[in-house]
């Protein structure tokens, strides 16, 4: 009987889930994700981990005891310390699976595969044989799985760029028939965290909400890699974080670009590296003053009714903007 | 030129000695207070942490003082530190001020080069005056760090309650004050007497604790609302584990001390998280078993690295049977309800020793 290796649906998740699954896949295993974000799986998230901890992580707790109630035989909690050379990930990603180890008890094995690109690819690929012998013998094999899911991982990229959100990308690599929203009559950047805003539970619907109001979302991973270099190079120094880094440079691109109507920035409550990029990013467009600009933060408490508010607030602001509407 | 930086601890005393040796006009910052903190939070984003609060406020309290010239530390990451002198520009352009800010990033390698890209920005100065500089301000960091681990000890047998304090403050003065190695040590020896002489109490439990945790707030009283003092009053003799020299030398200079802290760490933190994440797990896990009473750890709210260590050696705390407390501060924090919560612990920790007692 084949293997089941359990994929906790949080954090990045939402940017990789099509690779990791093909890996395991290739390698004879049956990949299970936990369910969807639901009360109880935050409400475990919250009993587990330490109060001032982020929500994306008490989710993804959370989402690690949703599967070790479903019984499986590995979990995969990677240490996602660094997708690309010279730049890292935040603190929590680091020391993932050892805060996981060390909160929740009589875990299956969990498969922390150091994903590390600021080593380079060897480095990575003794990593890929490390957890591929968990599975099967032979190194070629591994190495062609391997191959598998970094080419299904860029296929889900291309679909994410045609303008779908990660998690319709994820739907349609296992099938679904997904039109690409690109309607819409004002155009919104949502610049945040894909955990931020890929969870409907967690972010309460908001892409679907600001699609109701008539609007065409663009996503941080949407932006074409070309335009978040440009805008990142205006950055005084180049920034350590990959994911706060593709943020400012998309916000700093749309400031020169002025091809959106409005820009909204996601984080959670409490965010360490969203706090100093939030922070820079709000700053230029008060600077600018061209572009209309919204943070909204997340946390366990945060209310519907709230958020709706704010987001009919704003989506007002840009029609009348456009002259829509009358004062 | 007038040169101005943030506090931290007894930081101020290093640098002031560093740039006059090398006759660099200083510009010291006005000691943190309520003030500097209210003014500092005004201008920072919600949710960054105090020290970066704290940070500001002395810049912007330097700079109305005639300041012209900032130095900050750098950083490269994954701890938000090694951005802050860049969003702190930011935030100072906008508000309106004329300055210059030089952002030291870490160096990649040895401490010459360090030295090289700071006298980069100060052409006029020898190579040899600012070495001599730099020596003479490294050893009153090294005499002030000893002279405060002796203090953390015996100002728990303080014959009357604050004497220890204020000899300590004199003393210390004297040291920032100092002209040469040979007046260093002649004050160092007269000041630790007079603690000495200051400190004969003894308790039939005496209670030890060591404080972890971030560094800016293990170093910088304001931000700790003086915890240190708070628990050496309390009767509790305390065991900092970072200084200011070891932070310089482990990160500034990165020698290979780090190795000591993974195999600390092993099992509960295997690699580097950013910060001050894996000193503090490794540091509670090293105090753990050379049998300490309890642990603190401290850190500024929001700070990542210190909340991942904070689930971790809750961990080591049940594997260890050793209580540990975590505390963050941020502005709001009230000294009331802070100094409730030490003084619970320590009975808590009295309690346990009087069970052992028994228990033989």
């Amino acid at each position: 009987m084949s293997k089941k290796v359990g994929i906790p649906k949080g954090l990045l998740y939402y940017n990789f889930y099509p690779m990791w699954k093909t890996f395991f896949e290739e390698l004879g295993a049956e990949v299970v994700t936990s369910s969807d974000t639901c009360k109880k799986i935050i409400d475990d998230g919250i009993k587990t981990c330490v109060d001032e901890t982020c929500l994306p992580v008490k989710t993804f707790m959370g989402h690690v005891i949703d599967l070790k109630e479903k019984g499986v035989d590995y979990i995969f909690v990677p240490r996602v310390i660094s997708v690309e050379r010279r730049r890292y990930l935040c603190s929590k990603f680091l020391g993932l699976p050892d805060l996981v180890r060390n909160l929740i008890s009589d875990l299956p094995q969990i498969i922390d595969m150091k994903i590390d690109y600021y080593r380079g690819e060897e480095f990575m690929e003794r990593e890929i044989l490390r957890v591929g012998k968990l599975f099967v013998d032979g190194t070629s094999k591994i190495k062609d799985a391997y191959e598998k899911s970094l080419k299904r991982q860029r296929t889900f990229e291309c679909i994410i760029r045609e303008g779908f959100s990660n998690t319709e990308a994820i739907k349609i690599m296992e099938g679904k028939k997904l039109d690409a929203n690109t309607k819409g009559d004002l155009k919104i950047a949502l610049l945040a965290h894909s955990y931020d805003i890929m969870d409907d539970y967690l972010s309460m619907g908001l892409i679907n909400r600001l699609k109701n109001m008539g609007a065409y979302v663009l996503t941080t991973n949407m932006i074409e890699r070309d335009k978040i270099e440009k805008g990142a190079s205006k950055l005084q120094k180049d920034l350590f974080w990959n994911y706060g880094r593709d943020i400012l440079g998309a916000g700093k691109y749309f400031i020169e670009s002025e091809d959106v109507d409005g820009v909204i920035s996601v984080s959670a409550f409490g965010c360490g590296p969203d706090s100093i990029t939030e922070d820079l990013l709000e700053r230029d467009y008060k600077r600018d003053g061209k572009i209309p600009f919204m943070s909204i933060t997340i946390d366990e408490h945060t209310g519907e009714a709230g958020l709706n508010t704010r987001l009919e607030a704003f989506i007002d602001l840009l029609r009348w903007r456009k002259g829509e509407i009358m004062a | 030129m007038k040169i101005t930086y943030p506090h931290m601890g007894s930081l101020n005393m290093i640098l002031k000695t560093m740039f006059e040796g090398i006759n660099v006009e200083v510009v010291e910052p006005p000691p943190v207070t309520n003030k500097t903190l209210s003014i500092g939070v005004k201008y920072s984003p919600e949710f960054v942490c105090l020290p970066y609060k704290i940070n500001l406020g002395n810049f912007i309290e330097a700079l109305e003082n005639g300041a012209d010239t900032i130095i900050m530390l750098g950083g490269i990451g994954p701890c938000r530190f090694g951005y802050y002198g860049q969003a702190q520009k930011e935030t100072l352009i906008d508000l309106g001020y004329k300055f210059n800010m030089i952002i030291l990033d870490p160096p990649h390698g040895r401490l010459v080069d360090f030295l090289k890209e700071l006298s980069s920005y100060f052409p006029d100065v020898y190579w040899k005056d600012a070495l001599k500089a730099f020596i003479f301000a490294v050893q009153k960091m090294i005499i002030a760090d000893k002279f405060e681990k002796k203090l953390l000890i015996l100002r728990a047998h303080e014959n009357e309650i604050g004497i220890t304090t204020k000899i300590f403050e004199d003393y210390m003065e004297k040291i920032k004050n100092a002209k040469n190695k040979k007046e260093l040590d002649s004050i160092y020896k007269e000041g630790l007497e007079k603690l000495k002489q200051n400190a004969t109490i003894k308790r039939e439990i005496q209670l030890k604790v060591a404080l972890v945790g971030e560094i800016y707030l293990m170093l910088e009283p304001f931000s700790n609302l003086d915890i240190l003092r708070s628990l050496n009053e309390l009767g509790i003799e305390v065991t900092k584990t970072d200084f200011l020299s070891d932070y310089l030398i482990n990160s500034a200079f990165k020698l290979p001390q780090r190795m000591e802290f993974k195999k600390y760490a092993h099992g509960y933190l295997e690699r580097d998280i950013g910060g001050h994440g894996l000193n503090t797990v490794a540091n509670t896990v090293k105090y753990a078993e050379k049998n300490y009473d309890g642990i603190i750890q401290i850190f500024p709210f929001t700070c990542t690295p210190e909340i991942v260590a904070q689930g971790i050696i809750a961990k080591v705390s049940s594997d260890k049977n050793i209580p540990v407390m975590s505390l963050s501060y941020d502005e709001k924090t009230g000294e009331a309800g802070y100094q409730t919560r030490l003084e619970a612990f320590k009975d808590l920790l009295e309690r346990r020793r009087l069970k052992n007692i028994k228990k033989y």
